[in-house]
């Protein structure tokens, strides 16, 4: 090391940043510059006159395609119907991945492996893949499901207008279950056995260890898979667009999305397309930020969870939506 | 978050797509789906020396087709020439996507079926030029009428709703047809056959007039085919339509030329079964068909060449050796009125064989001579579309009737194209 203090100083200085650089300009390209340029066009109308044949003019109008959009029923019904999918969706997802990673990790369990990747199977299937397989199944005429109940005197009608959305839920449910099982699992192994030692010899049963031990320590994974799933549902696209196609009782602007969708690729409406997606993005926001709040108020996450949590959802953001 | 991306990656696509002139000839690009299209363009290429063009296949229109036109329009490198349906050409106008050619093809009017140019005139500027159509017939299973002792097709729709309820009441599982609720689109030609105009232009307004009398008279029978059972409710298009035509389940199917090809690509196994009728009439004298679907070669804003463009569209609608490759996949109906030029019409045993031999083209002949020629689109048809669908879907459901549903898209429709800013009035 024959180089001067000041010299090494400056230059261990300059080496972080060195390495944050292709971070920074990537996220800045591709995620920073996108959102500023949603926002930036969100605030702009097009204006004609007549038959408007001529030229357009695009203007400043501040929020007034927010205000037209919240003033629209459709939409704010496409908002409201994510809303109760929401509330409905994500209790039930995580009770039953929950439900299968408990009974995975019961020490009676047999080839959990293999039954772990059976679970984790369907993750594997894209969105729009899934909704056509379900599609398939939900389809009268088609359906063997549909066949084989029609033989025993039943008659559901998967697509009808109060079904449909809960026949979207189910999809959701197969896609990502699994999937949440995985992560509460991973935060299940990283409890240590002595816990359980100690429990035992407590005389806890397995009911009580799952109740008083698993469940607690895994809290964290529990929030964010619970934070993960908001945010899922409420950017309900793929299922429905390709459900469409079966059935009338799904609109163009069934869900936020589409709405979105639709305004910019149907009706050319780029400005309105970005205002209605900065609100979905904003009510995301506001609601998993309440949710974080919540918990953290009964009491925060247990020692168990946290680190499993961060790493899955680091996987989950970057690998599907 | 797909949509904020779309929207980004929408502004900054494309490289260039200039035209460029060397030593005289003029280099164009044309953007298409349409099948095998590339054939009539290399015709076009070794008869002219002058122009020469270049075929981009694009994803058909609603696929993304023609947000990707509308975006390289935006950003000032489109291609010369492009593939744009009937229907869509006044949402392009909306965008200042097209130019008017009237000056370069105003003198080949008369080479064109009279409708099917008015597709590409919009206040008196014409910015399309017409390719093909999809004129419409009754399709139906010769074999299921004869057998349920139906002897002639129905000539009028009453007759047809007497013939639904024969066929219904000797098999229960077969039914005349499905009226398609979420394919508004097939409504709108059956109201078109009526006689109605729902779209328009008077002086600087738009005019939409969805829920007229003879267009509530179309909506009034099919509630009522629907109500008492006499048809089915599927889409059409869709696994378990398809397996109704293979399996005798829907014995009947209103539609275009192009219906053909759907057909025999999905139900093989009734060939030799079915026959081609004239669409079934309101009037008792007098003949109307009607259209569903139909497409144009419009050039594009920002081509440093629309008359070599404008020659082009002409040329490759025009010559009848370009229009019996275009048509040979059953894509559609030429825009010329002759077609005793084209043998692929004219003559096509692969396809005349599944109707038992007959002629089939003889009857679309006839219903492209007989459409309504005033019927024209106004921008962001696919609004009226949807709030059709939804509202024909909400009456089956039992929430309105079909002639409420029209009411509904006419207030979505006016409200949707004041929003845009546009002049519009409701009423005829």
């Amino acid at each position: 090391m024959s180089a001067a203090p000041a010299v090494r100083r400056r230059r261990r200085s300059r080496v972080p940043a060195l390495f944050l650089l292709p971070f920074c300009l990537l996220f800045a390209a591709f995620f920073v510059a996108p959102i500023g340029y949603a926002v930036y066009q969100s605030l702009f109308t097009t204006q004609r006159s007549g038959l408007g044949l001529g030229a357009a003019q695009t203007v400043f109008s501040g929020l007034a395609n927010y205000a037209a959009a919240l003033r629209d029923a459709a939409f704010t019904g496409s908002m409201l119907r994510v809303l109760l999918f929401m509330a409905v969706e994500t209790p039930v997802m995580i009770i039953f991945a929950l439900l299968l990673a408990l009974a995975l990790d019961a020490a009676s369990v047999r080839f959990p492996a293999l039954f772990r990747s059976a679970f984790f199977a369907p993750y594997g299937v894209p969105g729009v893949i899934a909704s056509l397989l379900w599609g398939f199944i939900y389809v009268p005429g088609i359906s063997p499901v549909v066949q084989v109940l029609g033989g025993v005197g039943l008659h559901p009608d998967f697509l009808g207008p109060q079904t449909v959305l809960w026949s979207i839920a189910n999809i959701l449910t197969w896609e990502f279950a699994g999937y949440n099982m995985l992560v509460l699992t991973a935060s299940l192994k990283a409890i240590p056995d002595e816990l359980y030692e100690a429990a035992q010899i407590d005389g806890a049963g397995g009911l009580r260890i799952a109740w008083r031990i698993k469940i607690p320590l895994i809290s964290g994974a529990l929030i964010l898979t619970t934070v993960f799933t908001i945010i899922g549902t409420l950017q309900l696209f793929a299922e429905p667009l390709v459900l469409r196609g079966l059935t009338a009782n799904i609109s163009d602007s069934y869900t936020p999305n589409l709405s979105a969708y639709t305004q910019a690729f149907t009706d050319s409406n780029y400005s309105m397309a970005a205002a209605e997606a900065v609100i979905l993005a904003l009510a995301a926001l506001v609601l998993s930020f309440v949710f974080l709040r919540l918990v953290q108020r009964a009491g925060g996450p247990g020692a168990g969870g946290p680190r499993a949590g961060r790493e899955a959802g680091r996987r989950r953001t970057g690998g599907r939506r | 978050m797909v949509v904020l991306l779309a929207a980004i990656s929408a502004c900054s696509s494309g490289s260039a797509r200039t035209p460029s002139s060397s030593g005289g000839v003029v280099h164009l690009t044309f953007w298409s789906w349409v099948p095998n299209i590339a054939n009539a363009v290399s015709l076009f290429n070794s008869a002219h020396k002058n122009i020469q063009v270049t075929l981009d296949t694009i994803p058909t229109g609603s696929n993304g087709g023609y947000a990707k036109m509308l975006d390289a329009v935006k950003a000032g490198n489109p291609p010369c020439a492009a593939q744009v349906e009937y229907q869509e050409i006044p949402t392009f106008l909306l965008q200042n996507a097209l130019v008017n050619i009237k000056p370069w093809v105003a003198s080949s009017q008369s080479l064109f079926v009279p409708w099917q140019w008015n597709q590409g005139v919009y206040n008196g500027s014409v910015y399309a030029v017409p390719q093909a159509s999809g004129p419409m017939a009754l399709y139906y299973r010769k074999d299921v009428f004869s057998r349920d002792g139906i002897v002639t097709p129905p000539r009028t729709w009453a007759q047809y709703a007497q013939d639904a309820a024969i066929i219904h009441s000797h098999a229960p599982h077969a039914y005349i047809t499905t009226f398609p609720v979420p394919d508004s689109a097939w409504y709108t030609a059956l109201a078109w056959q009526a006689g109605t105009k729902w779209f328009g232009t008077s002086g600087d307004h738009w005019t939409v007039n969805i829920a007229n009398a003879a267009s509530q008279r179309v909506a009034g029978y099919w509630y009522g085919l629907v109500k008492k059972g006499m048809v089915k409710t599927e889409n059409d298009f869709t696994s378990a339509w398809y397996k109704d035509l293979q399996d005798g389940g829907v014995v009947t199917w209103i539609s275009a030329s192009w219906g053909d090809a759907i057909l025999r690509q999905n139900a093989p196994n009734t060939a030799g079964n079915w026959a081609v009728a004239p669409m079934p009439q309101w009037a008792s004298s007098g003949f109307a068909a009607s259209n569903w679907g139909g497409s144009s070669t419009a050039v594009l804003r920002g081509c440093p060449d629309p008359q070599a463009a404008a020659q082009f569209a002409v040329w490759l609608n025009t010559n009848a050796r370009s229009i019996n490759l275009l048509v040979t996949d059953g894509y559609g109906w030429p825009a010329v009125p002759s077609v005793s030029s084209i043998p692929s019409v004219t003559g096509n045993p692969k396809v005349f064989s599944f109707y038992g031999g007959q002629n089939i083209n003889a009857v679309f002949q006839q219903a492209d001579q007989n459409i309504n020629e005033s019927w024209g689109w106004i921008p962001n048809v696919q609004t009226t579309y949807d709030a059709l669908d939804s509202a024909f879907a909400s009456a089956a459901n039992g929430n309105g009737t079909f002639a409420s549903a029209l009411t509904s898209a006419q207030r979505q429709t006016v409200a949707s194209l004041s929003g845009a800013g546009l002049k519009v009035t409701s009423g005829p």
